[in-house]
């Protein structure tokens, strides 16, 4: 049957191109959950410049559509170097990819954070302050162990997110899933078919990563 | 005997509600003090005045010779030596019943694991949990969260215990286990302040009595002067509605 022949015969392009979807959304999600604690700490913060900044970034990643942001980085911020500081600049490819699903990731990843620390019960702070606890301690001992187990759902799912965003990076011509498809229709013509297989790949990447999610959180449930 | 602490014109606000009006009041060593009174009336607020889970808009507090309201006052050392027990026990959902106990005396390395592990177990034993060591809080019935806490408490040898309505959230056949332990507490000597609504524990164990209404301590005395002789209406008015 000509479906498996095709299947066949792209998969080691398919491997190659999912190990690209797959490292980019990976790194993206770890540098989010960076920025995504960072900024979180900006926003609990006193201090109103910080709240400012983070509320800034925010509303700036969510008003605005993936596809401009990667536009604007992958063209325009790299014509801002190359007239500023680089003469010569250009992207690595995966290096813009990772920086432009981190900066999106991340600013949900803040929210994300952030309602998972809300909704510990406050009685938890005060009973470990109320112990001699330092607000530092507090957060790491008692606060942060809770909000992680109530952010894992959301995060799996930020995940999933990230991963079927990557595809958009075709855009920018990085060689993911999508792309890889793209170049593959262009000699062969079969739009069904590539497009069925394509859609499969994510289909079982994601499907992988939600049983994972159950997995997990099954795991760190205590005592119920 | 000396006095453990010291409450001068307390005053506290949540925004433009005046919660607490001047407040004085001092408690000494070994003394239990029982704080009744209606909702709304203050007295939790009071409790939590006095390690400092709430700031105060005015007056001094001091516990154990330090000043709570003093900027260079280490806030965190001195509530290591007051136990605080709540209403919702809040206990640590995810770490089991002798973890919950040793957290603190480990976090703020005042003792060894081996002596943490043996205080536990000591303390487990006087609330009489010693076969609950490794579960979970869920798998507690409330009479027994209550316990683990008040033994988690006492992990961090305080020398005073305060307990905010400690039997409120309790079905009222575990009242009994958690009042007995307290009433072990007392008989040990510690000075306690008890808000609760169990005027039987107040005549039982209590040194002395404050009843708080609006804000202020309208009355203050043995169990037996504000209990049965209570001077003012609106004591007489809350009792009459309470036993």
């Amino acid at each position: 049957m000509k479906f498996f022949d095709i299947l066949v015969q792209t998969f080691p392009t398919f491997t190659k191109a999912m190990l690209q979807t797959v490292e980019v959304t990976i790194l993206s999600l770890f540098f989010a959950t960076v920025l995504g604690v960072v900024f979180c700490m900006f926003k609990m913060s006193k201090l109103r410049p910080l709240q400012w900044i983070a509320n800034v970034y925010i509303s700036i990643i969510r008003g605005t559509p993936l596809m401009v942001q990667m536009l604007f980085i992958y063209f325009g911020v790299s014509m801002a170097i190359r007239a500023t500081i680089v003469p010569d600049f250009r992207w690595n490819l995966t290096v813009a990819g990772i920086v432009i699903m981190s900066l999106n990731a991340g600013a949900y990843m803040t929210e994300l954070i952030r309602g998972g620390i809300e909704a510990v019960d406050k009685g938890q702070m005060e009973a470990a302050r109320s112990l001699g606890l330092s607000y530092g301690q507090a957060m790491k001992k008692i606060i942060m162990p809770q909000a992680f187990r109530l952010m894992l759902p959301s995060i799996i799912n930020q995940f999933i997110i990230t991963l079927k965003d990557t595809s958009l990076l075709s855009v920018i011509a990085l060689r993911e899933l999508t792309q890889n498809t793209r170049i593959i229709v262009a000699n062969n013509m079969e739009y069904f078919i590539m497009y069925a297989i394509v859609g499969i790949y994510y289909w079982v990447i994601v499907s992988i990563l939600a049983a994972l999610a159950k997995m997990i959180e099954r795991r760190t449930t205590y005592g119920k | 005997m000396a006095s453990k602490i010291i409450v001068k014109n307390l005053i506290k606000s949540f925004g433009k509600l005046e919660v607490l009006k001047d407040i004085s009041t001092e408690i000494e060593e070994g003394e239990v003090v029982v704080v009744i009174g209606p909702s709304g009336s203050g007295k939790s607020t009071f409790l939590r005045c006095l390690n400092s889970l709430e700031q105060i808009n005015g007056g001094t507090i001091i516990v154990d010779g330090y000043d709570l309201t003093d900027k260079k006052t280490d806030l965190n050392k001195v509530r290591q030596n007051i136990g605080m027990v709540f209403q919702h026990f809040n206990l640590f959902p995810h770490k089991t019943v002798k973890e919950n106990i040793m957290l603190a005396p480990l976090t703020l390395k005042t003792m060894s694991k081996e002596e943490a592990s043996k205080k536990a177990d000591e303390l487990l034993k006087q609330v009489g949990l010693s076969d609950k060591t490794d579960i979970y809080p869920a798998q507690l019935s409330g009479g027994q969260k209550q316990r683990v806490a008040i033994a988690r408490s006492l992990a961090m040898n305080p020398d005073v215990m305060l307990f905010d309505e400690p039997t409120s959230a309790l079905d009222p056949e575990m009242v009994g286990e958690v009042l007995n332990v307290m009433k072990d507490l007392v008989r040990m000597g510690m000075t306690m302040v008890v808000v609760t609504h169990e005027m039987g524990f107040a005549r039982e164990v209590g040194d002395r009595v404050l009843f708080m209404d609006g804000g202020y301590i309208v009355e203050e005395g043995t169990p037996d002067q504000i209990l049965s002789h209570p001077k003012e209406n609106r004591t007489a008015d809350f009792l009459s509605k309470v036993l």
